[in-house]
């Protein structure tokens, strides 16, 4: 397999190219999407590579129709992926949720802009978390993971198709426009030093006959392909093991959804990632997550030089969200910050979890320009 | 060290940004580049920002500006006020007017004397700069350009680069 873009070495790319190249070494070979800034450069990478790995690139009517068509290709076989920004990603919503219902495997990227509505599309902003977490209607799980450096938007990408294969789930990529155009130095690895997970595909009669069983007890079911093997039932209705529409029996309702929850939240530990800076000896925390973590280390560095023991925990995965890993730091440090580019949303989840152990501060900040570390610093100093 | 340009779209401030960062890359230096412009393709003010560091980067933008390298007066009132006490300022002198000290040249005039293109001003003025600061190799400037620049284009960008690097080097 030859890649059209340099691999084993170092490059001086932005963000939306990083994510274009690592979906491609982590198998991707389906993209639909419709352009929209902060994200059109990974459309147009994509338009540019996907014929050259023997993929498809197609734009799409909208972004209905964009994550429409990777579920469709998901289900053909394919590794797909579509990316827009806020909204785009809202119009996504509806199908998002039909991807957690049937159970398809897709990254959907949402480089997220200043909104609401069409907001300020050139500039970056992290009002789309909790959307991220709960846009679609329902109970519903998914994977949220949130990069703050040209190098995490790579890897996390990978990553993203990893957790997406193996938990048979969509997974939310949330960078930003400052990650999206952003170039730094990057190391894009050789094709044999990536890992890449693949779907469980059915093994058994029996397990091309459920595509929604749970024959190996990890709430996973292996993914039958179209075309290969029996008729798929695919839909939204709640529907039984074999894919069959069952819409008013509360136990099957309750069976399939905790099984969908219980994928997820059953290998937490798999699938939370961050990490700590400076935090053993902490008598403050910051939590953060995506863009503003990178003002959130040079902060604790400041502080540290000022004589405040300053930590941070930077969160890569934002959903599912660790509560108890916050409560255990709320009893060691005597107040959180936290500084996001929104008017409060992953606050809430980091007060939730530290439970009243220690005072949670809200660092907000909205308009289109990622906190700088100074203001970070002077907050927590107070 | 913390770079930016200024000037207004259709200067190529963001590609002489790049060119910048991509050289810094070469040289194995850590690298952050990012840019400012409103939605207006041309006209409307185009910021380029480079923080070059042998240490990690955490910066997304320039906060306090080591050097600001303005091209237009639109751009350089944008973000004037970025620039360090005693930061280096470097003007295109036919279209800036500063209220304090700077160096600079008439960077357009130069372009369309060397390669006929007021386009390539964006060259000249990266050339006046690597020659006043000595930030990257200017080898490793030109082996950037050989690669950011359209296929075509390398010899019309390198002779305005090599016109500006000249220029700073009086």
């Amino acid at each position: 397999m030859r890649y059209p873009f340099p691999t084993g070495k170092n490059d001086f790319i932005q963000g939306n190219e990083a994510i274009a190249r690592a979906a491609i070494l982590a198998g991707c070979r389906f993209y639909a999407g419709y352009p929209i800034t902060p994200a059109s450069e990974i459309f147009e990478a994509m338009a540019l590579y996907m014929p050259l790995v023997d993929g498809v690139s197609i734009q799409m009517e909208d972004e209905i129709g964009s994550i429409a068509a990777i579920i469709g290709a998901s289900w053909a076989g394919a590794k797909a992926m579509t990316a827009t920004s806020g909204p785009g990603f809202s119009l996504m919503q509806e199908n998002l949720g039909y991807a957690v219902m049937t159970e398809t495997p897709i990254v959907v990227v949402n480089m997220m802009r200043g909104g609401p509505s069409t907001g300020q599309p050139t500039l970056p902003a992290q009002g789309d978390i909790m959307q991220s977490i709960w846009g679609t209607h329902g109970d519903h799980m998914l994977i949220v993971l949130s990069p703050s450096t040209v190098q995490e938007a790579f890897d996390f990408t990978i990553r993203a198709f990893n957790l997406a294969e193996k938990y048979r789930t969509p997974v939310v990529l949330l960078g930003d426009a400052e990650i999206a155009h952003m170039r730094e130095r990057v190391y894009i690895p050789h094709p044999d030093d990536v890992e890449v997970i693949n779907r469980k595909l059915p093994e058994s009669e029996e397990e091309h006959k459920l595509p929604f069983g749970d024959p190996h007890g990890d709430g996973i079911p292996p993914m039958p392909i179209f075309g290969r093997g029996y008729r798929t039932y695919v839909t939204g209705l709640t529907h039984d093991e074999i894919g069959h529409p069952k819409t008013v029996e509360a136990e099957i309702h309750e069976r399939l959804i905790k099984r969908i929850y219980g994928k997820i939240l059953g290998h937490r530990e798999d699938i939370i990632s961050y990490e700590e800076f400076e935090l053993e000896d902490a008598d403050v925390a910051i939590v953060s997550t995506g863009i503003v973590s990178r003002s959130a280390i040079r902060a604790v560095k400041m502080l540290r030089e000022k004589g405040v023991k300053a930590g941070l925990l930077k969160l890569h995965t934002v959903w599912p969200f660790d509560f108890d890993m916050i409560e255990e730091l709320a009893e060691r440090v005597r107040k959180i910050y936290v500084p996001e580019m929104n008017l409060g949303q992953l606050y809430h989840l980091v007060k939730e979890g530290a439970d009243g152990k220690a005072e949670v501060e809200l660092i907000p900040k909205i308009g289109g320009e990622v906190h700088t570390p100074m203001e970070i610093a002077e907050k927590v100093v107070g | 060290m913390q770079i930016r340009f200024a000037g207004i779209g259709g200067q190529g401030v963001v590609l002489a940004g790049v060119i910048l960062g991509e050289a810094a890359a070469i040289e194995g230096l850590n690298v952050v580049q990012t840019q400012d412009y409103s939605s207006a393709s041309r006209g409307g003010h185009s910021i380029a920002d480079v923080i070059i560091s042998k240490e990690p980067i955490y910066d997304v933008i320039v906060t306090e500006a080591d050097v600001l390298v303005a091209l237009a007066q639109l751009g350089y009132d944008t973000v004037k006020n970025s620039l360090k006490e005693d930061g280096l300022l470097i003007i295109e002198t036919d279209l800036v007017k500063p209220e304090r000290p700077y160096i600079g040249a008439p960077f357009t005039r130069l372009a369309e004397e060397t390669t006929g293109l007021a386009l390539t001003v964006n060259m000249v003025a990266l050339g006046y700069l690597v020659a006043k600061t000595g930030l990257v190799r200017r080898e490793s400037v030109e082996e950037a350009i050989k690669r950011r620049v359209p296929k075509g284009t390398e010899e019309v960008n390198l002779k305005a680069f090599r016109a500006g690097y000249e220029e700073g080097s009086k």
